[in-house]
Order: C-alpha cells, then structure tokens, then sequence
C-alpha cells in the first residue's frame, strides 16, 4: 500500500521530469509564441512542485512573475520584433 | 445531539464524493477527447467538458467534503469558502477565455472551418460563408 | 470517516494525474497555436481543482489562495494571446 509520502515524491517526479522537454523545446522553437507557451507549460509545472513542498508564498508570487507578467512582457517584443525567429 | 450532528457530515461528505466522481470522470473523458477530436474548434468543445465538468464540479464537491470533515480543524470553513469562489471564477472565466480565444482563431484565419455547414459569422462581416 | 476520505481522495488523484498527462500530449503535438493554447487553458482549470483536494490531503486548509491566484493568471495568459492574434488581423 502506497502512503501519502511516496505519492508525493512521485508527483514531484514526475512534474520534474516533465518541466525539462517544455524548458528544452521552448530554447530549440523558431516560433517565439510557441515558445511562450512551452515556458508557460514549464512555470505550470513548477507551481505544482512548490506546491508539493509546502510553499504556498511562494507560488503566490511565481505564479504571478512567470505566468502573468512575464508573458505580458515578452508578447509586447513580440509585437516589436516579429513572431518568427530568422538568422 | 452528537449523533445528528455525524449523521450530517456523513450526508454531505457522501453528496461530494458523488460531485468528485462525476468531475473525474469528466476530467478524463476531457482528456482523451483532447486527444481525439480532429480539428480545433471541434477541440473547443473538450475544453468546456475539461473546465466545467472537470474543475467546477470537484471544486463543489470539494467544498462539500471539507465542510463535513471536522478532522480539518476550524480552518476548514476557510477551506470551503475558497474553493466556492474558485469554482465561480472558472465557471465565469472558462467560457469567457474559450469564446476569446476562438474568435481571435477565426478572425486571424489560423485554422480553416471545415466541415462547414453554415457560417453566419463570415455573412455577417459581408464575405461569403460555405 | 477520516480514512475514509483520505483514501476516496488518493484514489481520485491518479485519475488527475493521467488526463494531466493526456492534456501534456496535446500540448507537446499541437499542429497550431490555439490548440497549445487550448490545451494549457484545460490543464490549469484542472490543476486549480486539483490544488484543492491535494490540500484536503495535506490537513492543511491555509494552502488554499494558491489555487484562486492560479485560475486568475492562466486565464490572463489566455487574453494576452488571443488579443496579439486579433491585434495582427487588424494593423495587417
């Protein structure tokens, strides 16, 4: 029978695991959007791992940083630079 | 007296758990739906059974649970007042995000409407629908 | 009654934790940007519920803001791109 304890550091190991293709896809995409939501998806992960560790401050306050503001900055250079990466 | 009292929270921890079942359930079907459906604004309809069926109905469920629960403490009036409020936030800003999203799809032109059966929208704007 | 809940609830947890996965597959694969989009809208109304029952599990009722902050700020992500998309549509 599994205890509480071990289901945790499952789901820690698993949101960890995941948050590291979203990191890797969101430096490799051309598509600056779609690297927004590859970071997205890596803060959502996040959240969930501070959860598990019993920090509630601090994902008040990474949650507002990573998803609200941080995109909100970076659509505005979108906007200046242009949606696909060319070099 | 005390028997009324545990005979209470047993009535409303069995209605949440009922509440939580139906919400995984629809959670899961949700999910694999996502997965399924072929075209974006088909997809839309997954989102919805996702964020009303998946996230409002547990929350209430949970509400529920944590009111006939004294193991919580006192706290857990705080508990299910919180989880009352973020059901009403998702049942108001789900749809509210989902019809934005779709109309900024469709005016962009991102992806094509097809089938097409009938498109007051286009009509609307003045181009030709079908 | 307690383990009665705690076990109803643990239960519950895996069945969250595979449509997070199925929602991570369409995400990962989506063929456009509305559909990413669309898939990340579902997983964080899904992680804010799913927020809720994890602190039912914990015993620990103060945990609760985390959830109300989350479902308030995806839904802002949502509006960001939807208002680039239309915003393009219009200058071009």
């Amino acid at each position: 029978m599994l205890e509480l304890a071990d289901l945790i550091f499952i789901m820690l190991g698993i949101s960890a695991l995941l948050s590291v293709p979203a990191t890797i896809l969101a430096v490799i995409s051309r598509d600056l959007l779609k690297a927004l939501i590859f970071s997205a998806l890596q803060s959502t992960m996040y959240t969930l791992m501070f959860f598990l560790l019993m920090a509630p401050d601090i994902v008040l306050v990474y949650i507002a940083v990573s998803i609200g503001f941080m995109s909100l900055l970076i659509i505005l250079i979108i906007k200046k630079v242009g949606r696909y990466e060319r070099y | 007296m005390n028997m009324d009292v545990e005979l209470i929270n047993w009535i409303v921890i069995i209605i949440g758990q009922i509440l939580i079942t139906i919400g995984v359930f629809c959670d899961f079907v949700a999910a694999l739906l996502m997965i399924r459906f072929p075209n974006f604004y088909i997809r839309l309809h997954a989102l919805t059974i996702g964020s009303i069926g998946g996230a409002v109905v547990p929350a209430v469920g949970a509400a529920l649970i944590a009111i006939g629960s004294p193991f919580l403490g006192t706290f857990r009036w705080f508990l299910a007042g919180g989880a009352l409020v973020v059901a009403l936030f998702i049942f108001i800003l789900g749809g509210a995000g989902s019809h934005a999203i779709a109309r900024a799809t469709y005016r962009a032109k991102i992806v094509e409407y097809r089938p097409c059966y009938i498109d007051q929208l286009a009509e609307d704007i003045g181009e030709d629908g079908c | 009654m307690e383990s009665w809940v705690i076990n109803f609830l643990t239960i519950a947890m895996f069945f969250y934790i595979a449509s997070f996965l199925l929602y991570i597959v369409r995400l990962l694969k989506g063929p456009t940007i509305s559909d990413m989009v669309l898939a990340i809208d579902a997983l964080g109304y899904d992680l804010a519920a799913f927020l809720i029952i994890l602190s039912i599990l914990f015993r620990n009722p103060i945990l609760i803001p985390c959830s109300i902050v989350l479902t308030l700020w995806i839904y802002a992500l949502d509006i960001y791109v939807a208002k680039y998309l239309e915003a393009k549509e219009m200058s071009e």
